[in-house]
């Protein structure tokens, strides 16, 4: 066990963007990754409730999940949602001291692993842009990594949102927003998508399931979305269909 | 209020903006020209990097000696003939307000966030006097009765079509929309007003204790009437405003044009240390020259001292107004002014809760998605959403809880994740 890494799903794609988890875990297959997951009892990372004010069931949540992770012996974590990663990184050590593990978000864990990647993903003829997510960019620093992972797709042209790296625009389903007002959270996506994404663009490629679920739901029929791991796998199986 | 209805009335509120086309569209027209000019502006200023550090410690420092600076600054302000007030709250500051003026009075105003916060018209014309807003853009929301929605640009949300048919009503004519036109009706129907005010009231953009020195900056022009023409000169602005010296001032002041409109500098800052004199016959002051007799500066803690006073809060009395984060802000370009209560955007919560109270922005307070956006585009990079994050906590205290949230929470608790999902056909992978 303690030879594996933990791959944590997260709320959110563990739920309702399985498509990114399925594909994540293909992905680490593929990839000759060891990896384990907790499954039914993987739980929740807190962040959910830090940022909807619920300081004291965000801790009791963190502190259990610490245990859960710990007891398991895993001491290499890695996220697919930036907010757990965000959570877990740089917050647990605040309202918990910190926590006995190492935790990376997946574009972290894979750029360190791209030898495996290179030769291995097909080639396609796409013009694409990424869209940072808060709390990987702006919160935690994270720019690069994923533009260095989707440029890897031989083929694919990266453009860049209008507003992007630390100045890019929130898809709008942060902060509980997406919870407490649904309709703002779309149009906030929607007029991102509208204003930010360069002419001829049809693919945006995402690297956060919050952000996936709520550019999807708000532009469906606007641009095609996609979750790094998705398109990674996507690519790597020949089948990312430049004309979609 | 009932229960629900901090929620409900924000939650109407919202829609309202998000489905008013109008001023969707005068909110998308000003921000493209605002992020064009300031980005402009920044690129040729290199030098506003260092100067805007400096500023963060010159307003770090003031906050922390506030009581002190407001003590100087009213001294200074008194030797140099004006009268100073201090005003603990909202209501003090209308009484004294209300008692300079005294009733059945004209009176001219210039654009005070101050003023709106503590209701400063409305106590006027319940004593019968006549109150004129003279920024443009105030101006034209008066007329509308409608509330500013930006602590800049009050009108940002009134394209020129709708400005054109307010001036066609106060004039009982059509008026065509061709901005410099409205522009002229305003300066035509205003002129007058000023010639004849009584008192003229405006807020400060700083204040240097040592001088006693009010610093109003704009571009209009109708400042300078407002404090000049009429004879007896209100300012009324907050206890947060006041700087050391004037060197602090003038940092500050170079920094705001450039990320509140663009410019390097604004068109007019007047500085006023006193009322108007002159000493040109036989050497013997006489005070109201051309300028007022009377100056009174009027200090205004109304939850000031509070925010000092808690570290999570402190930061949010460095804001120097320049409004830039509103028109980054992501949110608000959709709910626009919807978005606080006087005070608006990320930073706007947190002053609309300790100036306005929590009832009428904890609805608000959750349409921040704490993206931090607003802290990266902030001159003096206030944190922002990590102010929001605490004042989250507090209002969840108070009972302030989106229904949405509290079973969520609940959810997290008892199933582990979020959705109400049970997740025991939820088999283990590995790989």
């Amino acid at each position: 066990m303690p030879d594996s890494i933990l791959y944590w799903k997260g709320c959110m794609s563990r739920l309702r963007t399985k498509s990114i988890s399925d594909s994540t875990m293909e992905l680490f297959r593929r990839m000759g990754i060891r990896f384990e997951t907790l499954g039914e009892s993987e739980g929740c990372c807190g962040s959910v409730l830090l940022r909807t004010g619920q300081l004291e069931a965000a801790k009791k949540t963190a502190e259990s999940t610490v245990d859960r992770i710990s007891s398991a012996g895993f001491t290499e974590v890695v996220t697919s949602c930036p907010g757990c990663f965000r959570t877990m990184a740089s917050e647990y050590p605040v309202i918990l001291g910190g926590a006995p593990f190492r935790v990376r978000h997946v574009s972290q864990f894979l750029v360190e692993r791209k030898s495996i990647l290179k030769d291995r993903l097909g080639s396609v003829d796409l013009k694409a842009c990424y869209h940072d997510p808060c709390h990987l960019g702006r919160h935690m620093g994270v720019y690069e990594e994923p533009r260095e992972l989707i440029r890897m797709v031989p083929g694919l042209e990266l453009f860049e949102m209008r507003d992007n790296r630390s100045k890019a625009l929130c898809c709008g389903s942060g902060g509980g927003v997406r919870s407490a007002y649904p309709e703002l959270s779309r149009e906030v996506a929607k007029t991102a998508a509208r204003d930010q994404v360069p002419a001829g663009v049809k693919l945006l490629v995402t690297a956060c399931p919050f952000c996936n679920y709520n550019f999807k739901d708000a532009c469906s029929g606007q641009i095609r979305v996609i979750d790094l791991p998705e398109l990674l796998l996507s690519a790597w199986r020949a089948d990312l269909n430049g004309e979609r | 209020m009932g229960s629900d209805d901090w929620l409900t009335f924000k939650r109407d509120e919202f829609k309202r903006w998000m489905e008013d086309d109008r001023r969707r569209t005068g909110l998308s027209r000003a921000v493209a020209a605002y992020t064009s000019a300031k980005a402009n502006a920044l690129s040729r200023l290199p030098e506003l990097e260092d100067m805007r550090r400096e500023v963060r410690k010159i307003k770090e420092q003031s906050i922390q000696h506030m009581d002190e600076l407001v003590k100087i600054t009213m001294d200074s302000v008194r030797e140099v003939k004006g009268e100073a007030y201090f005003a603990r709250d909202a209501e003090e500051a209308r009484e004294i307000v209300s008692g300079l003026v005294g009733s059945g009075k004209l009176v001219v105003k210039s654009k005070s966030l101050t003023g709106d916060e503590v209701g400063i018209n409305e106590a006027l014309e319940e004593r019968e006097n006549r109150v004129y807003e003279t920024d443009l853009g105030e101006f034209i929301i008066q007329l509308r009765k409608e509330k500013p929605t930006h602590i800049i640009n009050p009108s940002v949300h009134v394209p020129r079509e709708e400005v054109a048919k307010t001036f066609s009503e106060l004039l009982g004519k059509p008026v065509s929309p061709e901005i410099p036109a409205l522009v002229g009706i305003a300066r035509d129907y205003l002129r007058e007003k000023f010639c004849n005010a009584d008192v003229g009231i405006t807020g400060a953009n700083v204040v240097s204790a040592k001088t006693g020195t009010i610093f109003i900056v704009e571009n209009e022009g109708n400042a300078r009437f407002v404090s000049n023409a009429p004879p007896k000169h209100i300012c009324l602005t907050g206890i947060e405003k006041i700087v050391p010296t004037l060197s602090d001032a003038f940092r500050l002041l170079q920094v705001l044009p450039p990320y509140a409109t663009g410019v390097f500098m604004s068109a007019y800052v007047s500085m006023i240390t006193g009322p108007s004199k002159t000493a040109d016959i036989e050497k013997t002051i006489v005070y109201g020259a051309h300028g007022p007799k009377e100056l009174h500066l009027v200090l205004l803690d109304n939850g000031r001292r509070s925010m000092a006073d808690e570290e999570a809060f402190r930061e949010a009395l460095y804001c120097i107004r320049c409004g830039g984060c509103m028109y980054e802000c992501p949110v608000y370009r959709v709910i626009g002014g919807a978005f606080g209560n006087n005070y608006f955007g990320g930073i706007g919560l947190i002053w609309s809760a300790f100036t306005t109270g929590d009832e009428k922005v904890a609805a608000a307070v959750d349409a921040c998605t704490k993206c931090g956006r607003c802290k990266e585009v902030c001159p003096l990079e206030i944190d922002t959403p990590r102010m929001v994050e605490r004042l989250k906590q507090r209002l969840v205290k108070k009972g302030f809880v989106q229904p949405k949230h509290e079973e969520i929470m609940k959810s997290i608790l008892e199933k582990g994740n979020p959705f109400g999902e049970d997740e025991r056909a939820n088999r283990l992978s590995r790989g």
